[in-house]
């Protein structure tokens, strides 16, 4: 279309020299075609890509070394034990909360009478989340200590809302367990059906694999250092069992509401706590977390986990890049679906930056894109890479302590990143030894609690006469991050996997 | 439906004329016309005729055809409907779609000769509302079959409980009867978590409030007496704000039938995911039992429940799969049995005569039988574990049994397993 535009432009003025009446005909005729007129503004500029992918590579391998270390920290825990509190009180001390806020929270707070939960509503923003007292989705902030750039995922606590517990844990490299020494309240969290529990699990079976515990609410027994011993030999020997490696566990005690042993241990509400604790703080802690290797010569994978309106034009999305690098002006490939779109801009921890790496949490605002293709759950990838779809695949699966055994055609759900979609086994392949992974006894009939098993697992339609929708999935081989599964059942955790081999 | 007229001898043979009167006549239809019967019904034919001038003639007649029926297809309004749920909302999809949306059609070659059109002739039927059918069983009128249309006599059925599967930014809208579950739309509006800013979240919530209570509106028939339910289901606390939305918009609109029915029929449930398949958990809350414990749907829905139950409680009580039940039954040891209706819909007559037999052999020892209807979530679920179930009185155990029949008749064994296979 330019073409010709640009060709009438260069017509006309010979068209002039000859008649004037022929030429109001000519010009008629053409501006009904709308060629004259300037071609209307593109939709949306889309930017350039500034550099060739073996350049960024080798542009992020050298700032990966230069640069503090990011990672991401999932806050997890039963519900009520103090994360949100915990999260508040720590961005106010770190200074990442300004003190406006923070007083408009306390007299907020304080007006509806639920003044204890003022810190936490630095992160529970919304207004129903308010009011219950209680976190019901993630809270992303970000937060620097001296060697590490972290941003947190503050998790809800809430049974009801392991879904979106879920979402953030497979966003993070490392957590951060909150429990509550309170007499009585740490022991059900712990126990069977506690949150404590089912969460560790959870992000365990996520690929996480450092984790801080911090012993919450000390205050509230008086600093007894027995209790806090108590606590630590009671979850030692859980972590292990649930994959946790001791050197990679660690325990502070805290006081979130008091801010006790979160940046400092001075003051004289520490008093109590510092005639028997002399270690690190938890900041301390968190600063010599071990960010995990990064891939970043794999393709690019991102799963979408956000969507909303940003700043100016475009559409954003949030998640974490799971592997590969990404720049400004790359175009990528949203699957499911057939669309592409460009990215305008990538946003770290509120910052433009011209490119980012696998590890890092972004928000990127999409160009040339109608926001109707995108949904919670699409796969954001390299168009000469993208991944395949699956509606049917084989995992290896450990299956969790649970009551009902598991049989072929067990109705789950299956749990992908922030995707959770209506699953069958649809085949009991073969339980497996769980250290060894030998083959036990093919084609069983039940798999029984805490066993590991080789499945097949067919997605299902939602409801009895639906088409059902393949999800964007890969094997663990060729992917770790994307090839991890969680299956649920009855708002259950039932069992966590890996995907062998994609069937179609 | 209603029974226009029946004749049935003591062997079976015989005929039965039916009306059907609503979806679900068509679905009970669907069960109960196999290839091989011959079916007569009303049909609209275009018959040529060439006169002796050779000029052709074209007409449409109406006329009663009897065919001989090769192909049974049938399709529910929802499998149109839940088609096009794109990503997004789209509340017009479905609209106004009112009482019989479920479609039947037989194929056959025409078995009774009229003036018009030639024996073996082929013709496809559409069944329609109001017209009667003429069935007459291939094989004969078996228990089973028979049952069946008396199941399908009994006056008084439509949609008898509406519910909202809702989570955060989701909801289906389905109808049950005793024989269905219809989906009968879908919405999902997209809602920005609250990491973004908080006002965004709010502005989505209320725009997924809004377009759920036009869906309401359009989908639900809450004026209908019949109704006996409206449940909203929801994992979390959607349901109480989704109620809460629709009480303040009916007063606000001073839609007085509407605020009744709020009033007297709306049933919140809490249910473990905002997928479909978690109606089977609505139908065995304890709020939804007590209402609605004579149905057959929620009696479906409480016997699976049972199973599962058992399979955790003792593994040797509940078996499942057709070769195990069979062995089962074989022992008398069938308290329960939990069959698909998908079973008897079996192309092959020696596969449906084998679960009939089954199902009489249960009844007679005492047990207790639920055939249960594939447009149910419960019967889903049920033939994804290969349609058939048992719970039984006593534990045996199935390596036990399986070695005891190797050894007591092999040759029979080989020869029952082929027959099962083709239909897997």
């Amino acid at each position: 279309m330019g073409n010709i535009a640009q060709r009438a432009k260069k017509a006309t003025p010979t068209i002039k020299g000859v008649s004037s009446a022929v030429l109001d005909q000519r010009q008629l005729d053409l501006s009904g075609l709308n060629l004259l007129n300037n071609p209307p503004p593109k939709a949306e500029e889309a930017p350039k890509v500034t550099y060739a992918r073996d350049k960024l590579l080798e542009e992020v391998r050298k700032s990966m070394e230069a640069q503090e270390k990011g990672l991401s920290l999932v806050v997890i825990g039963h519900v009520d034990a103090g994360k949100s509190t915990l999260m508040g009180r720590l961005l106010y001390e770190l200074g990442r909360m300004d003190e406006r806020t923070r007083t408009a929270n306390e007299r907020n707070s304080t007006k509806v009478g639920k003044s204890s939960f003022s810190w936490a509503w630095g992160l529970d923003g919304t207004a129903e989340e308010r009011e219950r007292g209680i976190t019901m989705d993630i809270a992303l902030q970000s937060f620097s200590t001296r060697h590490r750039l972290i941003t947190v995922l503050d998790a809800p606590g809430h049974k009801e809302f392991i879904p979106n517990m879920i979402s953030g844990a497979s966003q993070a490299d490392c957590a951060l367990l909150v429990v509550d020494a309170s007499t009585g309240e740490f022991e059900t969290g712990f126990e069977r059906g506690g949150q404590t529990r089912e969460h560790l699990i959870l992000t365990r079976s996520l690929g996480v694999a450092q984790v801080i515990v911090a012993v919450n609410k000390l205050d509230q027994v008086q600093w007894e250092r027995d209790r806090y011993e108590d606590i630590c030999i009671l979850l030692r020997p859980f972590l292990v069992q649930s994959g946790f490696h001791p050197s990679k566990t660690k325990f502070v005690p805290v006081a979130a509401m008091l801010g006790v042993n979160l940046v400092t241990c001075g003051g004289d509400d520490a008093k109590q706590l510092r005639e028997w604790y002399k270690g690190p703080t938890l900041v301390d802690l968190l600063d010599q977390l071990e960010p995990p290797s990064r891939d970043i010569s794999a393709p690019m994978r991102m799963p979408i986990s956000n969507i909303f309106k940003g700043q100016g034009s475009g559409t954003s999305v949030s998640g974490r890049l799971l592997s590969g690098v990404v720049q400004v002006g790359e175009r990528v490939r949203i699957l499911p679906g057939d669309e592409t779109a460009v990215i305008k801009t990538i946003g770290v921890e509120e910052e433009y930056v011209p490119w980012a790496a696998a590890g890092s949490n972004l928000t990127l605002s999409l160009v040339s894109i109608d926001p109707v293709q995108l949904a919670v759950g699409s796969m954001l990838c390299s168009p000469a890479d993208p991944v395949p779809l699956a509606s049917s695949f084989t995992a290896r699966i450990l299956i969790f302590d649970i009551q009902v055994p598991i049989i072929a055609g067990a109705m789950v759900e299956l749990f992908h990143h922030s995707r959770d979609v209506p699953a069958t086994f649809s085949k009991l392949i073969a339980t497996l030894d769980r250290t060894s992974g030998k083959v036990l006894k093919s084609n069983p009939r039940v798999l029984t609690k805490t066993s590991s098993a080789e499945v097949q697992i067919t997605l299902r339609s939602s409801g009895p006469s639906a088409t059902t929708r393949p999800i964007p999935l890969e094997p663990y081989a060729a992917n770790k991050a994307m090839g991890r599964v969680l299956i649920r059942r009855e708002g259950e955790t039932i069992a966590a996997g890996v995907v062998m081999e994609i069937l179609g | 439906m209603k029974l226009v007229n029946k004749h049935i001898d003591k062997h079976g043979t015989g005929h039965v004329t039916l009306r059907p009167e609503d979806d679900e006549d068509m679905w009970h239809l669907y069960n109960l016309i196999q290839e091989g019967d011959s079916v007569r019904a009303p049909a609209i034919r275009r018959v040529q005729k060439i006169s002796s001038t050779g000029s052709v003639d074209s007409s449409r007649l109406k006329l009663n055809l009897t065919i001989k029926v090769t192909r049974i297809e049938f399709s529910s309004a929802a499998r149109g409907a839940s088609s096009d749920d794109t990503p997004g909302e789209s509340p017009d999809s479905a609209a106004g779609q009112q009482p019989t949306t479920a479609a039947l059609q037989l194929t056959g070659p025409v078995v009774v000769e009229n003036q018009h059109v030639r024996l073996g002739a082929f013709h496809t039927l559409d069944i329609e509302v109001q017209r009667d059918v003429r069935i007459e069983k291939f094989e004969g009128w078996d228990s089973v079959a028979s049952a069946r249309v008396q199941e399908a006599i009994i006056p008084g059925k439509g949609a008898e409980v509406a519910a909202v599967v809702c989570g955060e930014g989701t909801a289906a809208f389905c109808l049950l009867s005793q024989h269905m579950t219809l989906v009968t739309h879908r919405l999902s509006v997209p809602i920005p978590r609250k990491a973004g800013s908080s006002s965004q979240h709010e502005k989505g919530l209320s725009k997924f409030y809004g377009t759920l209570f036009d869906s309401f509106i359009r989908h639900v028939p809450y004026a209908n007496v019949g109704l006996k339910a409206i449940v909203l289901a929801s994992p979390g606390w959607v349901r109480d704000s989704v109620y809460d939305y629709i009480v303040q918009e009916a007063s606000r609109r001073g839609d007085k039938i509407l605020q009744k029915a709020l009033k007297d029929k709306v049933v919140r449930v809490h249910i473990s995911s905002p997928h479909v398949h978690s109606l089977v958990e609505v139908l065995k809350s304890p709020e939804i039992v007590s209402q609605l414990k004579e149905t057959k749907f929620a009696r479906e829905g409480i016997v699976l429940d049972k199973f599962f139950k058992m399979l955790g409680v003792d593994e040797m009580r509940a078996w499942y799969g057709p070769d195990h039940v069979v062995l089962a039954a074989d022992r008398s040891a069938i308290g329960t049995l939990l069959i698909s209706d998908d079973l008897f819909r079996a192309s092959n007559p020696v596969t449906r005569k084998k679960y009939v037999a089954l199902v009489e052999a249960v009844q007679q020892k005492g047990g207790e039988v639920v055939i249960f209807s594939s447009m149910h979530e419960s019967g889903q679920q049920l033939n994804q574990l290969t349609g058939i179930a048992a719970i039984l009185t006593f534990p045996l155990d199935v390596e036990v049994v399986e070695a005891e029949e190797k050894q007591a008749a092999e040759a029979e064994q080989t020869q029952d397993s082929e027959a099962t296979d083709p239909d897997g």
